[in-house]
């Protein structure tokens, strides 16, 4: 009944190392963001706020678009990464960028979730002991608010591999180089004889959005008792 | 209270629905995107003789189109940019057997920029990203892939091909200069503002591109669509179609 075409297995490779790498070049970016917002207060946060939030509610064809122009050969910064040889836009590199900006929302919310959740007099101790601000984020803040980075990370990997708007605008559509799951899905439902591959991709994609999703729940619960 | 303004609004709002699809004068087109400016202007030309008549107007990859058609999109003309589709539809018994005609010819080209020094298929490879349409669904990309392997060039060129959701998709990758080329048609090049024509495939290597053209079942029903239809064929109409640089033989 599961029938894969090779660029189809390609589909899934790719849609999953685009979801790591997105997460993983987030993750840092993520918990500054998120721990900035929760610890610190500083003028124009509410713009600051605001400004991570957008691609939540942003169509992500615009964030598509706006990438394209930002990156793209006539883009503002095109002559720029010509110079240094770099190109980005129908590269897979692009997919993980498109994602990366769309799921960062998710991820820091969840971080923050998480790091507003420690009790503030446990932070106050750490440095009343002496320990400057890298040791109570390393000893401290990042150990308890653990349960967020994992839950924002397992967030940001499903709704990378269900990006689609943003993604088929800066990276394009090119089996087996940056057709991910979602782009073959659609390409498949645009043609009138691929009903059935398209629905045996669509089972693909369901069942890996279950695997993360479980992941996110049984990790999620492991940490909850231990705390 | 509530209750009976929701019922007074659901009652209005069926009696509004019936109402709002079958509106007199309305024409649906489902029509290949390389037809867009010509029937762009053929609508208007008709428009302007027939005021009552209200074109709404669906361009895309014919085979996308085809599908929306299988699954119930009002369309009352379905013009396809290969026979394939067409014939897919007349299989279902969805378009008007006895209205299929010829409605214009077409021919497949390679665009791009001259610096890349591409000027025949065995130049391709010189070249990083190519635009196509989708072979599984758009007619240019299907003509394409087949001049590609005629060629002996598909394997070679495999993984650098960028599939396009219509042919006009693969034109503006290559207006815009992210891809190094495309394959559209001849008048598809003729709308392009950078890109220049570097050559023109072979003949020999594809099908002829013949646009068929049909009524559907539910527009052979619609007297508005007949009549557009029958000035499809008109010669007014094909004056238009060469003044775009489309075949009509």
């Amino acid at each position: 009944m599961l029938a894969l075409t090779p660029a189809d297995y390609d589909a899934v490779g790719l849609s999953i190392k685009v979801a790591l790498t997105a997460m993983a070049v987030s993750l840092p970016f993520g918990i500054v963001y998120a721990y900035l917002l929760t610890f610190r207060d500083f003028k124009g946060k509410v713009l600051f706020e605001v400004a991570v939030n957008l691609p939540l509610t942003l169509p992500p064809v615009v964030i598509g678009y706006l990438l394209l122009r930002l990156l793209g050969k006539q883009g503002w910064l095109g002559p720029l990464l010509e110079a240094a040889g770099i190109r980005i836009i129908f590269t897979w590199k692009a997919a993980v960028i498109a994602s990366a900006v769309v799921g960062f929302p998710l991820l820091v919310r969840s971080i923050r979730i998480g790091m507003e959740s420690i009790d503030r007099q446990m932070i106050q101790a750490s440095r009343t002991l002496g320990a400057p601000w890298y040791d109570t984020l390393a000893t401290v803040i990042l150990p308890l608010s653990l349960h967020g980075i994992l839950a924002g990370s397992s967030l940001m990997f499903a709704r990378s591999l269900g990006e689609f708007g943003a993604t088929i605008i800066v990276a394009g559509n090119i089996p087996g180089v940056t057709q991910t799951i979602p782009l073959a899905i659609y390409e498949y439902a645009s043609s009138p004889t691929s009903e059935e591959l398209a629905m045996s991709l669509c089972v693909v994609a369901v069942a890996i959005s279950l695997v993360a999703l479980f992941l996110h729940e049984v990790l999620g619960k492991k940490l909850v008792r231990r705390n | 209270m509530k209750n009976g303004h929701l019922q007074r609004l659901l009652c209005l709002f069926i009696l509004v629905l019936p109402m709002a699809s079958a509106s007199a004068g309305e024409v649906h087109l489902s029509v290949a995107a390389s037809l867009k400016d010509v029937c762009n202007e053929l609508t208007d030309r008709f428009a302007g003789s027939h005021p009552g008549v209200k074109f709404m107007k669906n361009y895309g990859g014919s085979g996308a189109l085809a599908k929306q058609v299988e699954n119930g999109a009002p369309s009352d003309i379905f013009i396809s940019a290969n026979l394939e589709w067409m014939e897919h539809l007349r299989e279902r018994r969805l378009v008007d057997t006895t209205s299929i005609c010829t409605f214009a010819c077409n021919s497949l080209v390679f665009v791009g920029f001259a610096d890349r020094g591409v000027f025949a298929l065995k130049d391709l490879h010189k070249l990083e990203r190519i635009a196509v349409g989708s072979p599984k669904s758009v007619p240019a990309g299907t003509y394409a892939m087949e001049a590609l392997k005629n060629a002996g060039i598909d394997r070679q060129l495999g993984k650098k091909l960028v599939m396009a959701r219509d042919v006009r998709e693969c034109l503006m990758y290559a207006e815009r200069g992210e891809v190094d080329g495309a394959f559209v048609y001849n008048t598809d090049a003729l709308q392009a503002r950078h890109a220049k024509i570097l050559f023109a495939v072979p003949q020999e290597l594809y099908q002829r591109v013949i646009y068929p053209m049909s009524l559907t079942v539910t527009g052979s029903r619609n007297a508005d669509a007949a009549a557009f239809f029958r000035f499809l064929q008109s010669g007014e109409a094909k004056g238009v179609l060469d003044k775009f640089g489309f075949a009509v033989k």
